[in-house]
């Protein structure tokens, strides 16, 4: 008689596109999804409500470790073979323009057709921090979209609800939960593991992650990397 | 293999810091697996934290449970006996907190053989069972734990507030900040006549990366405690 298979392990993925480390660890769990006995969820979220929620201030306030930061994610970024480039004004993209359109019409796809959330989600991170491109505009989203497979008329219509209640309100639901479960930052993972929730914050806890998920951390991957550019 | 070879790794601490624990224990550990020339260096955290505009992170206080939480799993994972605090956010914000660091200061001067054990034993009262780590009796306590004979203890006990010490310990701390540390531990690897500096406890992949080594996981068969 076979063995019982293991019931797959959820594992939530609270994120939003605008920080560096959320691409990585974003990237590292979709390689883990072959890996590992997991059953990953993607949650796009508002990491400004995040911040609010948490009283929380953004890490590069301290210009010392903004200095650190912007080599680390160089350096991880290149061990991990996520094809990242600082855009040339980080300041306005992350604290002027920010993420609202782009966290909307990730939730209004995740609401009506989450198979393409992965990609979408993506060809975000390649347009804000691949090629140094808007994420704001209708015509960014929709770009993005097409690249993601999305047919275009499919990709207009969701593009058209963006401001719908039903969307606004999904995306500060998934914030709250996110809150709920402890968040002050993205990326927030949360492994569910006998029937208990587990929150890790960032895109450095994988092998302690996977010691608690019962899993085997082999490190980054890269030759299972996802991003063409 | 000549001594020429190994790779000086400089680890910049300070006993308050929960995460530096983690990180020396890691490095110690890795000695006998690394071709490295581990350096302990002890520094001001609340020194670094005030020069770089710095806060200390428990100010957040979803960062602060959260932390809690982390270090109780690293705890385990790394086979390190930490225990945490009732009140850490108040017991690190103390200013004579100062005190055991002029002490390391003064040891990592006159008697460096006994650096190791004695910043072990620090933390093993800090952070393990809760006690104190600023009164004379408790820095003699730790440094009779350490092995470091009485009369030793009682000379380096006597020159805690000697303008050396304090200078040495500006010194290091001044250091840690021109390599761009605004927390702890900051591990300062020298590799190809350049120094590469990493925050935290949590950066081993990249470190053995630049080093041109391997990680081998939290090595708990070679954990001290």
């Amino acid at each position: 008689m076979a063995a019982p298979v293991q019931a797959r392990k959820t594992v939530e993925f609270f994120y939003d596109v605008l920080s560096p480390y959320t691409w990585l660890a974003f990237e590292v769990m979709c390689r883990y999804q072959q890996k590992w006995n997991i059953d990953l969820k993607l949650r796009p979220f508002f990491l400004a409500g995040i911040m609010k929620g948490a009283d929380n201030r953004p890490p590069a306030m301290v210009p010392a470790k903004g200095q650190y930061m912007t080599k680390d994610v160089l350096m991880l970024t290149d061990m991990y073979k996520v094809p990242f480039n600082w855009p040339s004004n980080p300041t306005e993209v992350m604290f002027v323009k920010g993420s609202v359109n782009a966290g909307r019409f990730l939730t209004a796809v995740d609401m009506s057709c989450e198979q393409y959330l992965e990609e979408l989600t993506r060809q975000l991170f390649l347009r804000i921090y691949y090629r140094d491109e808007d994420i704001t505009e209708p015509a960014s989203l929709l770009s993005a979209a097409m690249k993601a497979g999305i047919p275009e008329d499919l990709a207009k219509q969701l593009l058209s609800t963006i401001k719908d209640q039903t969307v606004k309100d999904r995306l500060r639901e998934t914030t709250q939960t996110a809150l709920d479960y402890g968040a002050f930052g993205s990326p927030t993972i949360v492994a569910h593991v006998d029937g208990k929730p587990k929150m890790f914050f960032g895109s450095d806890r994988f092998e302690l992650m996977a010691h608690m998920l019962g899993e085997k951390w082999h490190g980054p991957l890269p030759e299972l990397a996802k991003a063409k550019i | 293999m000549a001594d020429a070879d190994k790779k000086v790794i400089e680890l910049f601490y300070d006993t308050i810091s929960p995460y530096s624990w983690i990180a020396f224990e890691v490095l110690c550990r890795y000695r006998s697996r690394w071709n490295i020339d581990l350096r302990l260096r002890p520094f001001s955290l609340a020194a670094v934290v005030t020069e770089t505009g710095n806060s200390p992170p428990g100010r957040v206080p979803a960062k602060l449970k959260w932390m809690g939480r982390d270090l109780m799993r690293q705890a385990h994972f790394y086979k390190i006996p930490f225990r945490g605090r009732k009140d850490p956010n108040n017991d690190m914000a103390n200013k004579d907190n100062i005190k055991p660091m002029f002490l390391l200061t003064a040891v990592s001067m006159d008697c460096p053989q006994h650096l190791e054990r004695l910043t072990r034993e620090l933390w093993l009262r800090f952070w393990s069972r809760e006690e104190d780590i600023t009164q004379p009796a408790s820095l003699e306590a730790a440094a009779t734990a350490a092995g470091i004979p009485a009369d030793q203890t009682a000379a380096l006990l006597a020159k805690l507030q000697d303008e050396t010490v304090k200078a040495r310990l500006t010194e290091t701390t001044q250091e840690a900040l021109r390599h761009g540390a605004f927390g702890a531990p900051t591990i300062v690897a020298h590799v190809g006549g350049k120094p590469h500096m990493y925050w935290g406890s949590d950066r081993f992949l990249l470190i053995a990366d630049v080093l041109g080594e391997e990680w081998q996981g939290p090595l708990t068969e070679l954990a001290h405690l």
